[in-house]
């Protein structure tokens, strides 16, 4: 049973409508962040924080506990190759998200100031 | 005679369609996007408008311009019953499967909201509930199959939820009631549980081993398994269709302490006493065979029977097309499936005897292929061979019997057999990157998430 790729779009145009209110949500954020710190001087390249860091990984860490479960699942049944590589690129994708939210709003917390420490 | 011309609205979905179609349009050739349309003034009656019938009447519609197309379907609501053992099993809302019928109706066919109670196969005709009649030069039938409850003696669907019994297959409102049976069942904290399978062929024929999996999962979460004993019975050698399957199903009924009892056949039920009475039907009967089921042979003196107490029991009861369809003249009268079911060609998926009709889904005469997944096969097997019909060409398509079953083997993981009835029941895999033969997260991910926008897209005509 082959799909095709417009196939594979009309399921998709049926499997995103519930979860659209939670991606819209996430993109809000992660843009306001974004924008926000951006307003304020904010640059990705400039501005180093250890703790944001760590931070977005422990988000993508926990990423391999709560997505197994909130899919009335357990971490014990990701069993194949290719449980594993969805839920790591799930995990890598919460990591990455997390880091460009949580990366700006540092740098409106700490301030410029800090930013100009990191840079020196 | 109530007739509704459908207007398709536009919700929130579509939208978001249209733009994925959008983006989609510049990455394929147009040639890719539909095949060609056929100008016809043929009248086409598509009898039922459940997976069959729904994506039938879209792929007509799209394909075929000026035919009259009816759809006989009197019910407003569409039942995604694929997710009944979900309901069931307490992991799924009830209305997390209701949709309208008139989000995926097409535009431009005649809806008849009339159950149908004849067809007259030489007359070209289907007789409706009200008196009046629907006349066709070509049919589909897709009419469902029909459950025969009343051939087990003191059963009837008033009695699920009550008693300690349980049905998924009946309504939704029967799996609901199901899922509270089973916890009225845990609450006990132990007790016996029966759970049967049925001596003729049945829609989602995985659905009782789900079920079996799913509240032995329940059962182990609750820590209470030593106090809860389970009994598969089964009229058959044979659990499951697929040979790798039905082997691996059987040790893990072993391994887990399910009790397997073949050649059992539910005949009758004392709810009151919570008793069942199975008759043993012999190793000559197969799970997988498909002889006849004949009212006169239930209860014949002579049999052996077993009386069984049980706390809860999953009861799966016989299974045929329609009676209306059973008495007319497109029914089997040789064969497997004589007497029960639509005689098709399991291939062309065209009546035996009468070219101009087609039948889909579970009421044609198959070895297997009662699930939506071979709907999804069947359905551009029909539309190619219709209109073939309807040009006078030689019929294109061929059907290899594709099925698909999302085997819950625990609540969180299953396996995704795909096979078909061409090749002794070969696997067909639809993803390399799954395995049929392996338990697995994504396989329920799959189940639990994307099967269910699978199957809205078949029913409007998309995949």
């Amino acid at each position: 049973m082959q799909f095709s790729l417009a196939g594979i779009l009309a399921v998709l145009s049926h499997a995103i409508p519930p979860f659209l209110p939670l991606i819209l949500a996430i993109l809000a954020v992660l843009v306001l962040a974004q924008l926000i710190a951006r307003l304020r001087g904010y640059r990705m390249s400039g501005h180093h924080c250890r703790p944001s860091a760590i931070l977005a990984l422990l988000a993508g860490l926990s990423t391999l506990w709560w997505l197994p479960l909130m899919t009335h699942s357990q971490l014990g049944f990701v069993a194949t190759l290719t449980d594993w590589a969805a839920l790591i690129a799930a995990a890598l994708g919460v990591a990455l998200i997390s880091w460009l939210v949580v990366h700006p709003l540092s740098y409106l917390v700490r301030g410029p100031s800090r930013d100009k420490d990191a840079l020196t | 005679m109530a007739r509704y011309l459908e207007s398709p609205r536009m919700d929130r979905r579509k939208l978001l369609k249209l733009g994925l179609g959008a983006g989609a349009a510049g990455l394929m050739p147009l040639a890719g996007l539909k095949a060609e349309t056929v100008t016809t003034r043929a009248r086409i009656v598509i009898l039922g408008g459940g997976a069959g019938g729904m994506a039938m009447a879209n792929r007509l519609a799209m394909r075929l311009s000026g035919a009259r197309i009816t759809v006989i379907e009197p019910r407003a609501t569409h039942h995604y019953q694929p997710g009944w053992t979900l309901v069931a099993s307490g992991l799924w809302q009830p209305d997390r499967t209701l949709r309208p019928n008139a989000d995926f109706m097409p535009r431009g066919i005649d809806w008849i909201r009339q159950p149908a109670v004849g067809v007259d196969a030489d007359q070209r005709r289907v007789s409706l509930a009200d008196g009046s009649v629907a006349e066709y030069d070509y049919l589909v039938v897709a009419t469902g199959l029909q459950l025969n409850y009343h051939l087990i003696d003191g059963m009837s669907t008033d009695l699920i939820g009550t008693h300690g019994i349980g049905s998924v297959y009946a309504s939704l409102e029967s799996a609901t009631r199901t899922r509270d049976a089973i916890d009225e069942w845990l609450a006990k904290g132990g007790g016996k549980g029966l759970f049967t399978a049925a001596p003729t062929p049945v829609k989602c024929a995985g659905a009782p081993i789900k079920m079996t999996f799913t509240t032995l999962s329940r059962i182990k979460g609750a820590g209470r398994r030593d106090a809860f004993e389970l009994d598969y019975l089964t009229p058959g050698t044979a659990m499951f269709s697929q040979p790798w399957i039905d082997d691996f199903l059987k040790r893990r009924f072993d391994d887990e302490g399910i009790q397997r009892r073949h050649y059992y056949r539910l005949s009758a039920i004392d709810p009151g006493a919570r008793q069942a009475e199975f008759t043993f039907v012999g190793p000559a009967s197969e799970f997988t065979s498909h002889h006849e089921l004949r009212q006169e042979e239930f209860g014949r003196e002579g049999e052996m029977t077993e009386v069984i107490d049980y706390d809860f029991m999953h009861v799966v009861p016989p299974m045929s097309a329609p009676d209306f369809i059973r008495e007319s003249d497109l029914i089997a009268r040789v064969g497997p499936f004589r007497g029960e079911w639509l005689d098709t060609d399991i291939h062309t998926l065209q009546h035996n005897h009468y070219p101009e009709v087609f039948g889909i889904g579970d009421v044609i005469g198959a070895p297997i292929n009662k699930t939506a997944a071979s709907v999804k096969a069947q359905a551009p097997v029909v539309e190619a061979n219709l209109i073939a019909q309807l040009q006078g060409q030689a019929l294109p398509a061929r059907h290899n019997g594709y099925t698909s079953c999302p085997l819950i083997t625990d609540i969180g993981k299953a396996m995704l057999v795909e096979f078909g009835y061409d090749n002794d029941m070969a696997f067909l895999p639809s993803f390399s990157f799954i395995d049929p033969k392996e338990e697995s997260w994504a396989a329920w991910v799959l189940k639990d998430y994307l099967l269910q926008p699978a199957y809205y897209a078949m029913l409007e005509g998309s995949v």
